[in-house]
């Protein structure tokens, strides 16, 4: 009898212990708050929008309030105001046409003025965060995605984009072309004409050009071209 | 009339050479190309747009061109070659391409290849090799098949309860059955019967009975609870390990790893915003216009992203157009139901964080804070010593010890982390004027006691450095 009652004991005992130590494990459960109203308040925040108080307002006011987009867009028509970078806040010109894309080609230039050391720098940055995993690290096209075979058919800067004029490189960097998406919104207009810098120098077959102690360009193989011909002429 | 004849036999001469390779091209462009020659070729100019299939990438597909074409075979070439003046031959069929097609995926790019190599592309096109298996590009990334399954994992402590009553109400039958049985017996045997007590007595009896065991079990309770309850209040607040489902099940290790994507294209305003970003839509989309397909989930996961950006994954087009209206991009014109993510890493609304100063001033690795993500399938608040150990991958890894987004892991890091006061303007500004102020001079000297400025030294323990 003890025995019986021994072991009734034991199991209600591990019972008790399986079930304190199994605790609530959920992963869609971030785990418990110390005042939760202080993590989840009802001001506007991106990517999280919790809404007024449930308690308060009611479920239904406060889910509805959850389901509406934090993140706004501008007043259309608006644009930042930089009084000191107002070439990289105007609207663009050309529309996301054939023709818009020849005549960027024709017209539009950098609106940078001074080109460096600095600027083709922060360009290769930017062209090795955003643009390698498909363009390659030489833009010869090979990047990861292409050599997996999910993407071909990249052309390389050094081949066939060879003389593709800046005003174009834009205009696709706006827009996207063909297979390529607009980068509008991952790069501001100052970093795309950054990164044009160096897709120039990787027209060029990828060798920085020389810079003087001040970073100002001494020699780079496009002056040097330029020169050659200069000569001959 | 000399010259009149001359000119004849020049037109004759041409009209023959024409014929004659008309003749040719009508036996080379459709056959007896070299495949892999062709292979390659297609590879180099023209799939970026063009698939041998029926789909659609940027350009429609390929297949059954040969039954298709309607035009000649040397307006095919001029085609490849400069399709502008190949419309310009006025030919119908021609026509009936640029009107069809050109508003939608603009000109085709004229291609400089040959007859000879237009020849070899159709060969291939019209009979493309089954696609060989991706080559293992012997990189050391977790392929997808080694990847757990996600799966909505409800479990919950409502078994473990319900087992305890269960076992409760057996226990407390067994006692009825074992005192009713023992009645009996005592009857049977002429003995007193137990007395009839009210439940509560009879459980204190059989507790006194069983006192050593009782109290020795009951310690052991008490103490138990003590840890666990200790343990409990030292988690709250805790998230690590954090991994909310999400409306995709997007493979972090995919695209990180294999496909070399940076953290930062998807993340981009980690650059120049407190948040890191959720990539919306159409960064999603740079990439999945051409990958409509993949390795886990077919086409289910993708096709979540098309639908909320309005992309016809047939015809390759935006439901709403190309953005062509000005600056707008297909999301903002189309009113689709957007993917709704699931913040992972949420600091308390009274913390002020912002990842432009960690990655761009302090120069934080990804990797620091968030752990092995190219290891990931969706993301996770990862454990500090998940972190820890991954010094040897992320070398200038800062080690912590404390819980991952709490406060206590916050300001150990800032003990820690080292500020480089050549790394922008505003320390050498700071170091500048420490070095000239005599007091700061003192100061200056203290900090350096041990060999480095800390973000703690320079104002990181602050309260209104963080909570304002």
């Amino acid at each position: 009898m003890m025995n019986i009652r021994n072991s009734i004991v034991l199991s209600a005992v591990a019972t008790v212990l399986v079930a304190t130590t199994g605790c609530v494990n959920n992963p869609d459960s971030s785990g418990l708050e110390y005042m939760p109203d202080m993590y989840r308040s009802p001001a506007v925040e991106a990517y999280v929008d919790y809404g007024q108080d449930p308690y308060q307002v009611g479920e239904e006011v406060a889910s509805s309030q959850r389901m509406v987009q934090s993140a706004r867009k501008p007043v259309a028509g608006t644009i930042a105001f930089h009084p000191e970078a107002m070439d990289f806040v105007m609207p663009y010109p050309y529309p996301n046409t054939v023709e818009g894309y020849e005549a960027a080609g024709l017209a539009l230039a950098s609106p940078l003025t001074q080109i460096g050391q600095a600027e083709i720098e922060a360009g290769q940055e930017i062209y090795t965060l955003m643009c390698t995993q498909c363009h390659g690290e030489e833009g010869k096209g090979n990047g990861a995605l292409s050599r997996n075979g999910h993407i071909q058919g990249i052309p390389s800067y050094s081949d066939k984009l060879k003389d593709l004029p800046e005003g174009k490189m834009y205009h696709t960097l706006t827009y996207g072309k063909g297979l390529m998406g607009s980068h509008a919104s991952q790069l501001s207009q100052k970093d795309r004409w950054l990164v044009i810098e160096y897709i120039k120098v990787l027209q060029q077959g990828g060798e920085m050009p020389e810079f003087d102690e001040n970073g100002n360009v001494v020699k780079s193989a496009s002056t040097e071209a330029g020169d050659a011909m200069a000569m001959n002429n | 009339m000399i010259a009149d004849l001359g000119f004849k036999a020049t037109k004759s001469f041409l009209t023959a050479c024409l014929v004659l390779f008309a003749v040719q091209g009508t036996a080379g462009i459709w056959d007896d190309g070299n495949i892999e020659e062709g292979q390659a070729l297609f590879n180099a100019n023209c799939a970026s747009c063009h698939k041998v299939t029926n789909e659609v990438l940027a350009a429609p597909g390929l297949a059954g061109i040969a039954d298709r074409w309607g035009a000649s075979e040397e307006l095919l070439v001029q085609w490849i070659q400069n399709p502008q003046g190949a419309a310009e031959s006025g030919d119908s069929y021609i026509k009936s391409l640029v009107s069809r097609y050109v508003p939608t995926y603009g000109w085709m790019t004229a291609q400089a290849v040959s007859a000879e190599d237009v020849k070899n592309i159709m060969a291939y096109v019209q009979n493309p090799p089954d696609a060989a298996p991706v080559a293992d590009s012997g990189s050391d990334c977790i392929t997808v098949d080694e990847l757990p399954i996600e799966e909505a994992n409800n479990d919950s402590g409502v078994w473990f309860v319900m087992l305890l009553v269960l076992f409760l109400i057996i226990a407390m039958a067994a006692a009825g059955v074992n005192r009713s049985l023992t009645n009996a017996s005592r009857e049977k045997d002429g003995g007193a019967l137990l007395e009839d007590l009210p439940y509560g007595q009879r459980v204190k009896m059989w507790a006194w009975e069983n006192r050593v065991a009782v109290s020795l079990i009951g310690v052991f309770i008490v103490a138990y609870g003590a840890v666990l309850g200790y343990q409990g209040l030292m988690r709250v607040g805790v998230v690590e390990g954090y991994k909310p489902n999400q409306p995709i099940q997007f493979i972090h290790s995919v695209h990180v790893c294999e496909n070399e994507v940076d953290c930062k294209y998807c993340h981009h305003s980690a650059y120049e915003s407190k948040h890191a970003g959720i990539p919306s839509t159409n960064v999603c989309m740079n990439c999945h216009k051409a990958v409509k397909k993949g390795r886990r989930y077919g086409e289910t996961e993708i096709g979540k992203i098309y639908e909320a950006i309005g992309f016809d994954a047939t015809s390759g087009t935006y439901v709403d157009g190309e953005g062509k209206n000005g600056y707008a991009s297909p999301q903002d014109t189309y009113d689709g139901d957007p993917i709704r993510w699931n913040k992972v890493h949420n600091l308390p609304d009274h913390v002020f964080f912002s990842h432009q100063q960690h990655v761009v001033v302090g120069g934080l690795q990804c990797q620091n804070c968030h752990g092995d993500v190219e290891t990931y399938t969706v993301g996770r608040v990862a454990k500090v010593e998940d972190i820890n150990q991954l010094v040897d991958k992320y070398p200038g890894l800062i080690e912590l010890s404390k819980p991952t987004l709490t406060m206590g892991w916050c300001i150990e890091c800032h003990n820690k982390a080292e500020i480089d006061l050549a790394s922008s303007g505003y320390y050498e500004e700071i170091h500048h004027r420490l070095k000239d102020h005599l007091r700061g001079n003192e100061e200056l000297r203290m900090y350096m006691e041990d060999d480095k400025i800390t973000v703690k030294e320079l104002g990181g323990w602050e309260c209104a450095k963080c909570h304002y």
